[in-house]
């Protein structure tokens, strides 16, 4: 696992051309699918020519997810913005309601971008994936944080296990902007 | 699945009082006794939300004095969500909310419904089965996502 390649996710890489066929989905309720025709978010138009970080998490609702990770960004995001970040994204194999009713609960919505990856296609594309169905959660994303700019990764870290939160935290790469 | 089949046994998993993750067949569940079974496309999307949960919370009392001794609320989530979800119901005190992750006992009921286009994947039919001792004798399913065969009514009918 330590020398796991991540080559198509790494520092150097462009995500726009990776996944360039790869969206998202902004997590939304199912009246905003509706009058948006359940319009989907290309990988393109999250990342050209901005400033983004972004991280990656098994699931919504689950543990560590909720109670730790998603929170150390969302404390520091005039942090973030004062180093020109444009937006800080969350993002995770789920759908995009069950990604804004977990939005809502946390009370993030206003302050953190939410996009779910409802098919893991995002993450099989960044070979950020792992299978967690011992946790009965199935094939999901690593946990993981990047900052990439107008698509160019900048840096990449990632968790050696989903369970453990030591190097994808926000005041973490806070730190490496 | 039809009137007259015995219903398949799957394994879905749940939290427990004590927020253990917990998994059990559906067998063991509803063997002997009169259950409902009931499913949605998707937990936080509004018709599940707004007015399928809902109803058969409501009428779970009645349900009960009618001799249904289990009411079981099944959708192709995980068991975190479906937690979360159930949480959000207000006073629900009879039903159950069991989650089919891989969507294999929705798979081997027939009742799959493809939502890849609204950001869903594959998911459960809407529907509402009265089950007695594992033979279904009522079984109620939408075509699609729509609401009018499957809530607590038509089965309160039938009992």
């Amino acid at each position: 696992q330590a020398s796991r390649n991540f080559a198509s996710a790494a520092a150097g890489s462009n995500w726009i051309s990776v996944a360039s066929d790869a969206s998202l989905q902004k997590a939304r309720t199912w009246d905003d699918g509706v009058s948006s025709k359940f319009a989907t978010t290309p990988i393109r138009d999250i990342f050209k020519d901005k400033k983004i970080v972004i991280f990656g998490l098994p699931g919504a609702f689950t543990g560590v997810c909720t109670s730790a990770h998603v929170p150390s960004y969302v404390r520091n995001i005039e942090k973030f913005k004062e180093k020109g970040v444009d937006s800080v994204i969350c993002v995770s194999v789920n759908d995009p309601y069950v990604m804004n009713g977990w939005a809502e609960k946390l009370q993030a919505k206003d302050v953190i971008d939410f996009y779910g990856d409802f098919d893991g296609s995002f993450h099989k594309k960044l070979e950020l994936t792992t299978d967690l169905s011992a946790a009965l959660l199935g094939p999901r994303s690593q946990r993981w944080s990047a900052y990439v700019v107008d698509g160019d990764v900048k840096v990449l870290n990632v968790e050696k296990v989903p369970s453990e939160f030591q190097v994808s935290g926000g005041d973490v790469i806070l730190g490496q902007i | 699945i039809s009137v007259g089949d015995v219903i398949p046994d799957a394994t879905l998993s749940y939290f427990d009082e004590n927020d253990d993750l917990k998994t059990v067949s559906v067998h063991s569940i509803i063997a002997a006794k009169k259950a409902v079974l009931f499913a949605v496309p998707g937990a936080f999307t509004p018709t599940c939300s707004l007015k399928h949960v809902p109803g058969f919370i409501e009428r779970s009392g009645e349900l009960k004095s009618k001799g249904v001794e289990e009411i079981l609320c099944i959708s192709v989530n995980d068991p975190f969500v479906m937690k979360a979800w159930s949480k959000t119901f207000a006073g629900n005190e009879h039903v159950k909310f069991l989650a089919d992750g891989s969507g294999l006992y929705t798979k081997s009921l027939g009742l799959q419904l493809d939502l890849t286009d609204k950001g869903l994947g594959i998911r459960s039919k809407r529907y509402a089965l009265l089950v007695d001792d594992l033979k279904v004798t009522v079984a109620n399913i939408e075509a699609g996502g729509e609401f009018t065969v499957s809530g607590p009514d038509d089965i309160l009918k039938a009992l």
